[in-house]
């Protein structure tokens, strides 16, 4: 799970890492009382799970709380990358001496963590990293033995930092990488981390990622759902992987490799997929059921393959689940189940009794051609 | 002869009692498995599909000289359940469960390596040697004896492709499911390895993902190869920055990770790559 800005901050800020004064709204009204609570001098950011928003005039500066509502609306109208803006965040305007980077990642090649440091932070760090390489430090991390807070500050201070300055940005490292420990995260980056012209330091930007399978053990300060979409968010009760993509084809798959190979088949006929749906190892009867019906509460299916393979799966119970949500859905898209492996002439028999179309090829293209004849079948 | 499943294999069951672990504990004994044992804390002394459950692995291990394990146990479970069969000396583990946590992973991987230890997954089907057994969930009528090895991050393709070169014709040596999270036991190449230097295996297909550099990896070893290599490459439309399922499947940055890029190291190295699961077998024939 990818964290917005303010929800990284607020995570950052509950571990020790200092952030910037100001407060996340979702609508002028709000941001007008957010910006008088700054003195009126404020930054408002939009708040979209991608990168450039900057770039994409996501970030705008005001000088009295009276510009802030206005300025608020524009932000709150705007699309970013696909995503629809719903909240921002207002903050203290910086006068800033200097943008750092710092930020840590897991090498998944070697299974290492790596931090990340570079005193030439801001929105360039990519270019910093591929123009002057030897301006961006890393440390290698063994997972089992991570590093005490002395052996972090001769890392930091390649940066050409010392004395205080050094001290305080070494507390930030440590404090960051303490926070990735303790909380299973899959990136935690900093950029800018900016040095203040009054010598505070603070958190500019965040970029957090946790890891939804090792929320079992963690109470978090922060509700990452919130802002999430509906049908994401069901699918995440229901046990399944679910993304929204542009196309009408439902996709569910009962492997990840399984369901992007199909949707790569529907690109080869011209067919884009509404989503991709990942069961895993979990399928019951109930699972299928609702993993169905929630692929076709998006408006835009108008065609739905289903491809199983039933090792751990019992795709013979899956097919109940199938045979009863198409039977409850009025009008239910024309629908193609390939489904292979352990029971499977059981699971055809219960799709094929329920109406469905079985295909028991291995061929994942036979399923899509038998989708495409079906759809067009509808259309006459 | 066939890669790390062999006739020599012992293996152990951890989760045996369990609802998936008992189930799959009975396929793999039907399909003709060396399973010695079953492990599950607080239930040793009890029986399942005739194996004798333990307590834990060193006695199961002590008893029957066991040399492998499966594992069924709940992903908060898993790490330290690879941990303590690394510890009773294991040398290959098989690592099903999906959702372990990263953090999990990496100090099984670390730890793995230390003690030269074979760590499948974890999100693995497992390995399947036909004719010999298999340790993990993959359906057992999805694959053939014979001469072509496979490795695979993914599971539900890995039997398609399985499935697809059976109607050709074409039998397995080994299927290896490396497994399909971010981070995982074993790199793809040094399976490549042991099939370079297995005498049953003739070629081999690689069943890839985008994320991650495994498949570019393994284009290094390809070049130096005396097998024919076959990929084939899952996720040309998955779009970026969007993880794909549990699985490690994420192009984190343009350029990086993606079909196109694996695809060019391979090729590069030759092995050509297959647009779909079907041209695997074509590209194969020609090479045969």
């Amino acid at each position: 799970m990818k964290l917005l800005e303010y929800q990284g901050k607020q995570l950052f800020e509950a571990n020790g890492i200092k952030v910037p004064r100001g407060q996340v709204v979702a609508s002028a009204e709000e941001a007008r009382t957010a910006a008088e609570a700054l003195g009126g001098n404020a930054v408002l950011k939009v708040q979209v799970p991608v990168g450039g928003r900057g770039k994409a005039g996501g970030i705008k500066l005001i000088d009295s709380a009276d510009e802030a509502p206005l300025v608020a609306e524009k932000l709150l109208n705007m699309e970013i990358k696909g995503f629809s803006v719903e909240k921002l965040l207002v903050e203290e305007k910086m006068d800033i001496a200097k943008e750092i980077y710092l930020g840590l990642i897991v090498d998944t090649d070697t299974g290492n963590i790596v931090m990340l440091f570079s005193p030439e932070g801001g929105m360039d760090i990519e270019q910093v990293a591929e123009e002057k390489p030897e301006k961006v430090f890393r440390l290698v991390i063994d997972p089992t033995s991570p590093p005490p807070f002395y052996r972090l500050r001769p890392f930091i201070r390649q940066g050409g930092f010392s004395g205080k300055l050094l001290n305080e940005l070494t507390q930030f490292a440590y404090n960051l990488l303490r926070l990735f420990l303790e909380r299973d995260l899959l990136v935690g980056e900093i950029n800018p981390l900016i040095v203040l012209r009054d010598g505070r330091v603070v958190a500019g930007d965040s970029k957090v990622e946790v890891d939804d399978n090792a929320l079992f053990r963690h109470q978090f300060e922060v509700n990452f759902w919130e802002d999430s979409d509906e049908l994401e968010k069901e699918a995440r009760e229901i046990g399944v992987t679910y993304v929204k993509l542009d196309g009408n084809i439902g996709v569910i798959a009962s492997g990840a490799g399984l369901g992007m190979g199909t949707m790569d088949l529907l690109e080869e006929v011209g067919l884009a997929p509404a989503n991709f749906l990942e069961t895993g190892g979990g399928i019951t009867e109930e699972l299928m059921y609702k993993a169905t019906k929630l692929v076709c509460k998006n408006e835009k299916v108008s065609g739905l393959i289903i491809n199983l393979y039933g090792g751990v799966n019992p795709i013979e119970k899956g097919a109940k689940g199938i045979v009863r949500a198409i039977k409850e859905l009025n009008p239910a898209p024309p629908v193609v189940v390939k489904a292979l492996g352990n029971k499977q002439e059981e699971c055809w028999e219960t799709l094929r009794s329920g109406g469905i179309t079985v295909v028991n090829s291995v061929r994942t293209e036979a399923a899509v051609e038998r989708l495409v004849e079906l759809m067009a079948t509808q259309k006459q | 002869m066939s890669i790390l499943l062999t006739k020599e294999t012992r293996a152990i069951v951890q989760g045996v009692t369990g609802r998936i672990g008992s189930v799959q504990t009975k396929w793999m004994l039907e399909y003709g498995t060396n399973l010695v044992a079953g492990v599950t804390p607080g239930r040793g002394g009890e029986e399942v599909h005739g194996l004798p459950v333990y307590d834990d692995v060193y006695e199961a291990v002590e008893k029957h000289q066991a040399n492998a394990t499966v594992l069924f146990v709940p992903a908060p479970f898993t790490r330290d359940a690879v941990l303590e069969a690394i510890d009773a000396g294991i040398k290959l583990i098989v690592a099903v469960p999906e959702h372990v946590p990263v953090h999990d992973v990496l100090v099984m991987k670390k730890e793995a390596e230390k003690h030269g230890a074979w760590l499948l997954g974890p999100n693995t089907p497992g390995i399947i040697s036909p004719g010999i057994g298999k340790l993990g969930i993959m359906p057992g009528n999805m694959f053939v004896e014979g001469k072509i090895g496979i490795i695979s991050r993914s599971g539900t393709l890995s039997y398609e492709i399985a499935g697809l070169l059976n109607e050709a014709g074409y039998g397995q040596s080994s299927l290896v499911g490396v497994g399909g999270d971010p981070v995982v036991g074993t790199r793809m190449v040094k399976i490549l390895r042991e099939f370079e230097a297995d005498p049953q295996t003739e070629a081999v297909v690689i069943v890839g993902e985008i994320g991650g550099t495994a498949e570019e990896e393994a284009a290094e070893f390809i070049k130096v190869m005396s097998k024919p290599v076959v990929g084939y490459i899952a996720g040309r439309t998955a779009p970026p920055g969007r993880r794909m399922g549990h699985a490690g499947a994420i192009i984190s940055k343009e350029g990086q990770g993606t079909v196109e890029s694996k695809a060019k190291a391979l090729t590069a190295a030759g092995a050509p790559v297959a647009n779909k699961p079907t041209e695997v077998v074509e590209l194969l024939k020609e090479r045969l």
